[in-house]
């Protein structure tokens, strides 16, 4: 962007003038940091207003008059470098990149601002961090990069991008996402539509100086993505090809081996009779036990008989051994994965004439997943012109197409055909193939002579029990089922400038951004939810969003003073269209459309509609270079509000001082620079509680056979309105010793009318109400640091540091408590702070779970209570077990180290990101501690269990009847968020400039990235980021992607 | 030139204001909703609110298999009853309910869903009652819409109270507390009720609605009509131990309506149309409820997981006792060997064969779960009627009247079965041996044991210790209440738990 800017300013307001009869010298201005020739870089004769620019490989060629002594390279982004003639002809310059960058330019609301003078809090990422990355949806270019910024994983799933939060959580109920802007638009579709090597570069705007202009949906932050443009004086053509292998990078759980497990389940029994509230002898009971074993259980895959597995002591036989082919078929995991395959592929024509530029783009990316059927096939084109035919006038056409196709791994929550979910819980001791349950042998189908799927239910096999998901086969449906959508995308932006009265520009913006989608399932009709009929499922959703702004921007300098005004008008308009079609009874084998069903189960569209519209305003002052002053104010209304509180008013001041300009700091020569700026404002979030929140509601759509019938869907709220943040922010920006900069940042952001989904008693008939309620406040620290570590001669070590805190707390609540799965909210504390049951630990005598007890009425209450260690009154239900906080999961410390290492041509840069404090509620691993459920996995830690009278331990007793009770959630199962991750590494190599010039190509780069190397946490298995409230879920987790990658630039 | 400029920056800022747009246009309105005023403007509207809560009957609620309106609340009744035996864990569905689990587990969906469900029904019925009087619409047309939301709201509470509170004793004061009475569309927090006020309520909505619907023809049988308001009035009677009333009242109901053929009694109990149903929900294709349909639990033909692996079979002690004859039509509804050979088409190889499992419901096909859910037959007020009259005391031969009419209509060889001559207790254990299997899966017998304050007793018969391990639960036992979901207890400050 910088490099383009650069080359626009001079060719508008440069004059240059070259005179004859001289001296003749060229040469090639290269980068310091990547080798590179660079375009554009302003070559001129000291003391003069000679001068010439490079071209695109960065080779200049001048004419300096007789008697010049000096030549003056500069160029934004790079140091101002003066290099004396001495009489030479040719002369080869390297550029420093410049720490400081004050005149780089930031893309920020409705324009862009030059860094040294900005007054608000953006942050921005450029080009070159996100090429060299298998990303395919940009988002994941921002985790580590800046502070202030917490993201939660990336799904192993291809085209899957990362959930962004900006300076803490602004909502309960409503959107906590931040609004992303592509090239000035508001942009609701996918963000993996935008292909990453088209992106010039992602702003994040922070604090309300820099987000205010948005209004209505600034609350949580903006990340403003510009594409690519031509360059002029420039033609080029840009191949670029890579190529990734990729893999899991959390392994799995720790679970028990198929020995133990079948000890572990005979103790389940054994204890469900000898602690029943009739108590069964306890002879009589392991005799049960031993006898019931596979009854309970189904699978004997041992060599010694069903009743010879566990003998009545509860040990196991030591001559039981796994049968034949069983030991080789029992990991689930193996048949659904693959090593996944990621290909990507670019061609870019860049260039331009004096008076328009363009940038086309066309790239094709093939991503398959290392799941099984999940994959990620995406073809993009982008058009990108701009031509400026008479001075006063300049438009600009950019349109994008879309399209992708991807097959879905299903992921989340207990489906069945969830493969992670599935895998994880099933016991050890359950086969994939179907086996001869005397010789262990796999059993082959007679007919196509391959192994037959084992659905846990076969006549003449054993039958897996409801804990092992009988009946259902998640290798089988994964390989027999559809689940995939098609998304074809057409986006368009276009824009007239008008310049007039010298100091007048008046643009108008038109958008549109069409997404087609077409998603379909396919459910089998052998096994699984479509069994025994088939069915099929379309989606089809249309997607229409329209945005017109007009802009009037006034910009004048008065000798040291200058002013910029802008003044405009947006209209957004978004509709979406739906339809789906739902069948069942598969006719023909292979078709799975909806025509080749018997009978429709469910046939519905709708169509919801969204509209906003904002008048705002901005001024700048500029006095001397020195002091800076800004304002903005937005007014915008949303059709999600009653008439009568829909239109909300938003607005910023903020103010910067550069203190290096002043002359108590000009005396202290180590320091570079030195900035104090502030802000305050107020911005609004509307989105995320539905289209009619304020509107009392009844479904349609609820007949009682073909009587036509509705139901109540809500109550009226007509006083719901705006959910507001005021920000507060203030930040030093420094620069010091010529080889450190940094930042120091503290923000506090208050949130008032929270918008709410209140839950409502269950008697209400109703579950919840939207309202505006509360207040909370998130407050932090955000401190960066860039240091470059070594420099010496062609080698440069940077180390760049960001960290952050964010305190996050409610400060008023309508109600004294909410509460709302593991957490409750209440004032003084944080919207993630966890409300569990108070573990207590495990009952030496019994082995019973004890939990804190919630002691009312002692006489009612004293069958399930205990006093242990003398005084403390624990109970044995999980009833009455008493909640408290215990702990959040919002970490102390949150940061991203980049290590980049250059040397000549190469480059090697580390991305490493970490969490410290903080708590998870490991749901999945509460699930696999489970108190002896027939046929679910455990984990290896459940064989700390206690097993008798006396026994010391935190894992209670297996006992098949108090599962819900021995492992109700609790504290129990809280574990430390802290983690240290290497996120990203590439090593990159640029060819030397006059190699490949030798071979007719402007330069060539080759590099190796790996993602996701590397995680240390508290729990083999546990993502810590799964989600910002700090729980866990059977997900597809992360990729490890390991890419090797070539692009050649002609 | 100038002047053209200054016009340009004329143009420009008009372009911003005349940019503007119409007031109108943040108005947008959902087009899968409707407003609630237009809900209530006319009667024919109002009639789609009532065929909303008949829909509520038989659709799939909180996205839950075991959800399906109160069909699947009558497995549950039935679950933690003796003579429903789970002939192995299955998929999972229910076993929590079976051990007598998840209704004293507050945070399990199962304890919750009645909860949910019946004042869901109350909510959607208030609207009605308390909006339809402004309707525009003949009187006629609101006496039939506010009658049956009348029925829904007592229907409602009487199952709410039977569940969540202590039984009602004859001749207490019965103080204890019962379940909150919602009477208007209130979402603030409600206190409980005593049993003695939310049962005084319920009649009062039921005499009123019967009032209402007295002249009510109905157009089919999901829709109620007086005599559905009888005998949900007779049902209340009978949990009241109010047995003069209770009688009268079924006797009431039942009158003019037949009993089914024996030939019907043996087609599955998946059709409305048959004349002995009184009141029913009819499910068409596109409102199939594939798993969270009655019949994708309680069926022997539908090819789900659940029945496939874990078909619902009879108490063997109670098909196998000696008083019914071999030929009576009940008992053609279960299989002792379990192999179903009279069911056409047969039963698939891969569906697990159990001793005493049903066919007694019977889905539409083995790949389509549907079927009409039944909520009331005649056959029950006839059960009333005997039970009510036998325990009144004094009172054997009506009792006698009723039964024998019953067990003639259910004998497939005339005169195979000879009148029942019993007296006192024996008449009372006959009746109840008829009433556990004529209603067999159809959701009355944990409501059952409670209100004749009788310990649940499993064993000696088919059931499994390992899939109920609960064989026996004592009369009075604190199980017999269940709990206040979390969800209710968390939302609202003025619910009190009941003893844990």
């Amino acid at each position: 962007m910088k490099k383009i800017l650069m080359i626009f300013v001079l060719v508008l307001t440069t004059t240059i003038i070259v005179f004859g009869q001289a001296v003749q010298i060229s040469g090639i201005v290269t980068s310091q940091e990547d080798g590179l020739g660079i375009p554009g870089v302003s070559v001129t004769v000291k003391g003069t207003t000679i001068g010439v620019l490079t071209a695109a490989d960065g080779a200049y060629s001048l004419s300096v008059p007789p008697g010049s002594n000096t030549l003056v390279f500069s160029f934004i982004g790079m140091k101002k470098t003066e290099v004396e003639i001495q009489g030479r002809t040719r002369i080869d310059v390297v550029l420093q990149p410049d720490l400081i960058a004050m005149d780089e330019v930031v893309v920020i609301g409705y324009g862009t601002a030059r860094r040294g003078s900005y007054t608000g809090s953006a942050a921005q990422i450029e080009s070159k961090k996100i090429e060299t990355r298998p990303i395919t949806d940009v988002s994941q270019a921002i985790e580590g990069t800046n502070p202030g910024i917490q993201v939660t994983s990336a799904s192993g799933q291809p085209g899957s991008g990362q959930s962004i939060r900006i300076r803490g959580f602004g909502s309960v109920s409503a959107s906590n996402d931040p609004l992303y802007i592509v090239d000035g638009v508001p942009y609701a579709l996918s963000i993996s539509n935008l292909n990453p090597n088209d992106i010039e570069s992602i702003s994040i705007l922070k604090d309300a100086a820099s987000s205010a202009i948005y209004g209505n949906r600034a609350a949580n932050g903006v990340v403003l993505i510009t594409t690519k443009r031509g360059s002029r004086d420039r033609t080029s053509i840009q191949f670029t090809v890579s190529q990734g292998l990729s893999t899991r990078s959390i392994p799995e759980y720790e679970r028990v081996s198929p020995l133990d497990y079948y000890q572990l389940m005979w103790e389940s029994h054994y204890f469900s009779q000898v602690y029943a509230s009739t108590p069964v002898d306890p002879a009589i009971a392991a005799q049960n036990a031993t006898n019931g074993l596979i009854k309970n259980i189904g699978y004997n895959i041992t060599t010694v008989a069903d009743n010879a597995i566990v003998g009545t002591d509860g040990k196991l036989n030591t001559s039981a051994k796994i049968l034949g082919d069983y030991a080789k078929d029992l990991n689930w995991q193996d048949p659904i994965m693959r090593t996944g395959h990621r290909g990507d592929y670019g061609i870019t024509f860049n260039g331009g004439t004096d008076k328009s530029d363009y940038y086309v783009s066309i790239g094709y990316l093939n991503d398959k997943g290392y799941v099984l059927k999940s994959d990620y096939e995406r073809y993009t084109g982008r058009v990108n012109i701009n031509t400026q035919p008479r001075k006063w006038i300049r438009t600009g056409l950019n349109i994008s197409g879309t399209m992708t196709e991807s097959n879905v791994a299903s992921q989340g929550g207990t489906a069945y055909v969830n493969p992670f979910f599935f895998t994880r819980n099933m016991g050890p001791i359950y086969p994939v193939y179907q086996h001869n349950p005397s010789t262990g042998e796999y059993l082959i189908d007679p007919v196509t002579n391959d192994w037959l799927f084992d659905l846990g239910n076969v006549p003449g096999l054993p039958v897996r029990p409801g804990g092992a998901s009988v009946g259902r086969h998640v290798v089988a449906e994964t390989l027999w089922n559809d689940d995939l959508y098609k998304r074809n995308v057409l986006g368009a932006r276009t824009y007239v400038d008008i310049f007039f009265l010298k100091d007048f520009k008046f643009t108008i913006n038109l958008s549109s951004d069409v997404n087609a989608y077409n998603g379909g399932s396919f459910e089998n009709k052998t096994v699984g939810d479509g069994a025994p009929a088939g069915r099929g499922d379309r989606v089809n959703t249309l997607t229409t969003i329209y945005n017109i702004n007009q802009l009037l921007n006034y910009s004048k300098t008065f000798g040291v003073q200058s002013v910029e005004l802008l003044l405009g008008h947006e209209s957004y308009d978004y509709t979406y269209n739906y339809l789906r079609g739902f069948r069942q009874g598969l006719i023909v084998d292979g078709n799975t459309e909806l025509i080749n069903f018997t009978t429709t189960n469910s046939l519905t569209s709708y169509t919801d509609k969204y509209r906003s519209e904002g008048y705002f305003s901005r001024l700048n002052y500029n006095f001397g270079e020195k002091y800076f002053f800004s304002a903005s104010f937005r007014r915008d209304g949303s059709s999600s509000f009653y008439k009568d509180n829909r239109w909300g008013n938003f607005w910023s001041v903020s103010a910067a001082w550069r203190l290096d300009a002043e002359d108590f700091i000009k005396a202290m020569p180590w320091i570079d620079m030195a900035k104090l700026r502030a802000s305050y404002g107020e911005t609004g979030n509307d989105s995320g509680i539905g289209y009619y929140a304020w509107q009392a509601l009844y479904n349609l759509g609820r007949n009682n056979a073909d009587e036509p019938g509705f139901q109540q869907a809500s109550l009226s709220n007509i006083d719901l309105t705006w959910e507001s943040n005021n920000s507060v922010d203030v930040a030093l920006e420094f620069g010091l010793f010529k080889r450190i900069t940094g930042s120091l940042e503290f923000y506090h952001r208050i949130s008032s009318n929270l918008l709410f989904s209140v839950p409502l008693p269950s008697s209400s008939g109703l579950t919840s109400i939207s309202r505006n309620v509360g207040t909370m406040y998130n407050q932090g620290i955000e401190f960066r640091l860039g240091v470059d570590a070594v420099k010496r001669g062609d080698f440069n070590w940077n180390i760049d540091v960001n960290m952050s805190t964010v305190k996050n707390e409610i400060t008023k609540l309508p109600q004294e408590e909410i509460i709302q799965g593991t957490k409750k909210l209440m004032v003084g504390h944080s919207i993630y702070d966890f409300w569990l049951r108070d573990w207590y630990g495990v009952d030496p005598s019994d082995g019973s779970a004890l939990y804190d007890a919630d002691v009312k009425d002692f006489a009612t209450q004293e069958s399930n209570l205990r006093i242990v260690n003398g005084t403390d009154t624990v109970t044995i239900s999980h009833n009455n077990a008493k909640y408290h906080y215990a702990g959040t999961s919002i970490p102390d410390l949150m940061g991203g180290i980049t290590n980049t290492f250059t040397y000549k041509g190469i480059s090697l840069s580390v991305l490493s990101t970490f969490q410290l404090g903080g708590q998870i509620y490991d749901g999945s691993y509460a699930s696999l501690m489970h108190s002896g459920t027939y046929g679910t996995a455990q984990h290896v830690d459940i064989l700390k269990r206690w097993q008798k009278p006396g026994d010391i331990t935190d894992v209670p007793r297996l006992d098949n009847k108090q599962t819900s009770v021995f492992g109700a959630q609790s504290d129990r199962f809280l574990v430390s968020a802290s983690y240290f991750s290497i996120r990203s590494v590439t090593l990159s190599y640029n060819l030397p400039v006059n190699l490949t010039q030798s071979i007719g190509v402007n330069n060539a780069r080759v590099w190796l990235s790996g993602e996701n190397l590397l995680l240390l946490n508290a729990r083999k298995g546990l993502d810590p980021q799964y989600s910002f409230a700090g729980t866990t879920n059977h997900v597809y987790t992360p990729s490890r992607i390991i890419t090797a990658g070539i692009s050649v630039t002609l | 030139m100038k002047r053209a400029k200054y016009n340009i920056l004329i143009m420009a800022a008009l372009a911003i204001l005349l940019g503007s747009c119409e007031k109108s246009y943040l108005d947008t309105v959902p087009t899968d909703q409707v407003s609630s005023e237009s809900a209530f403007t006319t009667t024919t509207n109002a009639m789609q609110a009532l065929n909303g809560i008949h829909r509520m009957m038989f659709q799939q609620h909180n996205s839950r298999q075991d959800q399906s309106g109160e069909g699947g609340i009558n497995i549950y009744r039935d679950m933690m009853g003796e003579d429903l035996v789970c002939t192995a864990a299955g998929n999972g569905w229910h076993n929590n309910v079976y051990k007598w689990l998840d209704h004293r587990n507050i945070q399990s969906t199962a304890d919750y869903a009645p909860w949910y469900l019946y004042y869901r029904f109350t909510a959607n019925a208030n609207m009605i009652i308390n909006n339809i009087d402004n309707a525009v619409g003949p009187e006629a047309e609101k006496n039939i819409i506010k009658g049956q939301a009348l029925v829904y709201r007592a229907w409602s509470h009487f199952n709410l109270v039977q569940l969540y509170a202590k039984r009602y004793v004859k001749g207490a004061q019965n103080t204890q507390l019962g379940v909150p009475l919602m009477l208007t569309n209130n979402i603030d927090g409600q206190p409980r009720n005593t049993v003695e006020e939310v049962y005084a309520q319920v009649l009062t909505d039921l005499d009123e609605a019967i009032v209402l619907l007295q002249d009510y023809n109905r157009a089919n049988k999901s829709h109620m009509n007086a005599a559905v308001a009888k005998g949900i009035k007779a049902r209340v009677a009978l949990a009241k131990q109010d047995y003069v009333n209770a009688a009268a009242w079924a006797a009431d109901a039942r009158a003019g309506l037949p009993l089914m053929s024996t030939a019907q009694y043996t087609t599955g109990f998946n059709d409305y149309t048959n004349p002995e149903w009184m009141w029913g929900s009819h499910v068409i294709p596109d409102q199939t409820t594939y798993f969270y349909s009655f019949f994708a639990y309680m069926s022997r033909n539908f090819s789900s997981t659940n029945i496939r692996g874990n078909p619902k079979a009879i108490n063997s002690l109670l098909y196998d006792n000696p008083i019914f004859t071999d030929t009576d039509v009940r008992k053609a509804n279960f299989d002792p060997t379990g192999q179903h050979a009279t069911l056409n088409p047969p039963l698939p190889s891969n569906f697990t064969r159990f001793p005493y499992t049903n066919q007694k419901f019977l889905a539409a096909g083995g790949a389509d779960s549907r079927g009409d859910v039944v909520y009331m037959r005649v056959a029950e007020m006839y059960l009333i009627e005997a039970e009510a009259y036998a325990r009144m005391g004094g009172h054997d031969d009506e009792a006698l009247a009723a039964l024998n009419t019953l067990r003639e209509a259910r004998e497939t060889v005339p005169g195979n079965y000879v009148p029942s001559i019993n007296t006192g207790q024996d008449l009372i254990d006959e009746i109840m041996l008829n009433r556990r299997l004529e209603l067999w899966g159809e959701g009355f017998r944990f409501t059952d044991l409670k209100r004749l304050d009788q310990a649940l007793d499993r064993t000696g018969a088919n059931h499994q210790i390992n899939l109920c391990v609960e064989m026996t639960i004592p009369a009075g036992d604190t199980r017999w209440q269940w709990l206040i979901p979390k969800q209710e207890m968390d939302a609202n400050p003025e619910m009190v738990q009941n003893e844990l």
